[in-house]
């Protein structure tokens, strides 16, 4: 038997209620349509939510320490056309992929040295690069879409790991190194310190203007890795790839129960937050549901989310004081 | 006392989203399991086009008994999330998938797909790349659409006519690497390429959307502000850039031709703002692609192409 501190913690716990939300999702599509609930099916959301999922890891990190990142969409699109623009020169797969990934870091770097050294609220700089990295992409690309690429590359959307789909492993795998390094790490302890207080963290000795450059770079290596995902799925690399995407990783992120003012959330909420996310667009189709009011349930979501966790938060802190 | 507190707000959580699961529980519509359903995917919903195409599938699937499921993404050039929907909507079982590719390369593991679900897919509008297409061993029951290609040679060959042969002209051009608007493109150049008079001064993308041509126009006018025909690979584009020409003060100056004769671009005409447009038929296409699907359904040969006539509005 679970003891009561223990039913006590988990209950308490800031991902239980985003589980919840989710279970009741997926039930609720259980009971409405008979598609939902099948292995294929779920296998196929699972799939679905890896994309947007892997920049959200590194979107978690950018909200924990108080910061946001608008450029990962166009850092999708530009890591993978630099991979695309590799395979196409004839370059192996391994050394494309490194190329694409080394791009996305490089340019999350600079977002990073744009608000530490030259003091730029994050919103500004990643908002500069967002148009800067699209523009790159579509220069080096002539703006057109880069297709057909070996074998090599794409089973890294079309193979499974024990009928799982290799995307999925990838995902979890990332998360669970994720979640090892907030929790488990000195770099995750500092995350939570900056995020929390900034100057206090600072005082007590923490270069926070590095560890918050490397928090920007992470971001551009989840971009950078989402971007081999997508080439290797559509067997494309395309310059106009992306678009939005931050905002559904920033959704991903917010329904997951991190604070966008930073200092509090788990990279597990943020996965629960994009697997609820595919869930809903997958059970919407399903259900035939009309692509307008997708969009409408999908905003309603959001809201109700993180509403719920405003109101959360605020009974917490009544009823610690 | 936190655990009393943070239940209650897990209760409220989940009436929440009870209530956002029976919003979308009631719209289950007609029960799917007496009728066969068919799925047609478009490019976008936000297009006059693609509503006419809707209209004219849904009203063939209710005279033949059929259960249509329209979807598409919220953005035109957003590839990844058509292919979501194809995958959920195999995971539906549809009898049939009507599909209006984004990417006419990137769509194809999607159909693969379909093919391995033993759903047949009737590509509609938009070809399929037929070489990736091969290479991945996808199988197409049938196409039916327009000649785009046909289509922008009759755009150039009425503007050549209209100007008397020699004119500065811009192009507007729609996604890059999108198979439609492409072959609407090579037609129009192909057209003008036997008018030595015909200079084309600027040809850019404006990623089929209104806005960008507004603001692509508004930018080619400061540069070639002698212009005096302009081709838009679609309407949208055209009507945007008829703001941006009137913006100018050169309404009349310049003649513009679009492409899809929608109704807004028929006022246009007739108000003679707007000089041409090329008719598709929408309507026909999501007509004959719901005929189509009952004949795969019956389990008839269909095909292999199914032409739309087009013809030039003026």
């Amino acid at each position: 038997m679970i003891s009561r501190t223990t039913l006590r913690r988990i209950v308490a716990g800031r991902e239980a209620g985003t589980a919840l939300g989710l279970f009741v999702l997926c039930l609720g599509l259980w009971i409405a349509t008979p598609y939902f609930a099948t292995a294929a099916n779920l296998t196929n959301v699972a799939e679905q939510s890896a994309i947007v999922g892997v920049i959200a890891i590194g979107m978690t990190f950018v909200i924990l320490t108080g910061g946001i990142d608008l450029s990962v969409g166009s850092l999708v699109a530009l890591a993978g056309i630099v991979i695309g623009s590799a395979l196409q020169r004839g370059l192996p797969v391994p050394v494309a992929v490194v190329a694409g990934v080394t791009a996305g870091v490089v340019a999350g770097a600079l977002n990073g040295l744009m608000v530490t050294r030259g003091s730029l609220p994050p919103f500004i700089a990643t908002l500069g690069m967002m148009s800067v990295a699209r523009g790159v992409a579509l220069m080096l690309s002539d703006g057109r879409p880069i297709s057909g690429f070996p074998d090599g590359l794409r089973v890294l959307a079309t193979s499974r790991v024990m009928g799982v789909p290799a995307p999925v492993v990838l995902m979890l795998g990332l998360y669970l190194f994720a979640y090892i390094v907030l929790t488990r790490t000195v770099l995750g302890r500092y995350m939570y310190a900056i995020g929390g207080n900034e100057e206090a963290t600072s005082l007590a000795g923490v270069d926070v203007k590095l560890y918050k450059t490397f928090v920007y770079a992470i971001s551009g290596l989840s971009a950078g890795l989402c971007a081999i995902l997508l080439v290797a799925r559509l067997n494309s690399a395309q310059p106009i790839a992306g678009i939005g995407y931050e905002l559904d990783a920033i959704a991903a992120v917010v329904i997951g129960g991190t604070s966008l003012l930073g200092g509090s959330g788990s990279v597990i909420g943020t996965l629960i937050g994009a697997l609820i996310m595919s869930v809903l667009r997958n059970g919407l189709n399903l259900l035939g549901v009309s692509s307008y009011l997708q969009q409408v349930a999908i905003g309603v979501v959001i809201i109700v989310a993180v509403l719920i966790d405003m109101g959360l938060r605020r009974r917490v802190h009544r009823s610690t004081r | 006392m936190r655990t009393p507190v943070n239940l209650s707000v897990a209760a409220r959580r989940l009436l929440a989203l009870m209530a956002v699961v029976s919003i979308t529980a009631c719209n289950r519509g007609v029960d799917s399991k007496t009728k066969p359903t068919v799925a047609l995917v478009v490019k976008t919903l936000n297009n006059q086009f693609f509503i006419d195409m809707e209209a004219g599938a849904k009203a063939a699937a209710d005279s033949l008994g059929l259960e249509l499921v329209v979807q598409a993404p919220e953005r035109e050039i957003d590839v990844e999330r058509q292919m979501q929907i194809v995958e959920n909507l195999i995971q539906r079982n549809v009898k049939v998938l009507l599909l209006v590719p984004n990417g006419s390369k990137e769509i194809v593991p999607a159909i693969v797909k379909a093919n391995a679900a033993k759903i047949p897919v009737v590509v509609v509008d938009t070809r399929v790349d037929a070489a990736t297409l091969r290479a991945d061993g996808g199988r197409v029951a049938t196409f039916i659409g327009s000649d785009n290609e046909d289509g922008g040679r009759m755009a150039g060959a009425f503007l050549i006519e209209r100007t008397g042969g020699t004119a500065k002209v811009a192009v507007l051009e729609g996604v890059p690497g999108h198979e439609t608007a492409d072959a609407r493109l090579r037609g129009f150049r192909r057209a003008l390429t036997g008018a030595a008079g015909m200079q084309v001064v600027a040809s850019q993308p404006a990623n089929m959307e209104r806005d960008q041509a507004f603001n692509v126009t508004q930018n080619i006018l400061q540069a070639h502000p002698d212009i005096t025909a302009l081709f838009a690979c679609n309407d949208v584009m055209a009507l945007g850039a008829l703001e941006a020409i009137a913006a100018a003060g050169k309404a009349r100056a310049i003649s513009v031709v679009g492409f899809d004769a929608q109704d807004d671009a028929r006022k246009a005409i007739t108000e003679k703002r707007m000089a041409a447009t090329i008719a598709q038929n929408p309507r026909e296409m999501g007509r004959l692609a719901v005929l189509t699907a009952m004949r795969l359904i019956k389990g008839e040969t269909v095909p292999a192409e199914q032409p739309v006539a087009i013809s030039l509005v003026k």
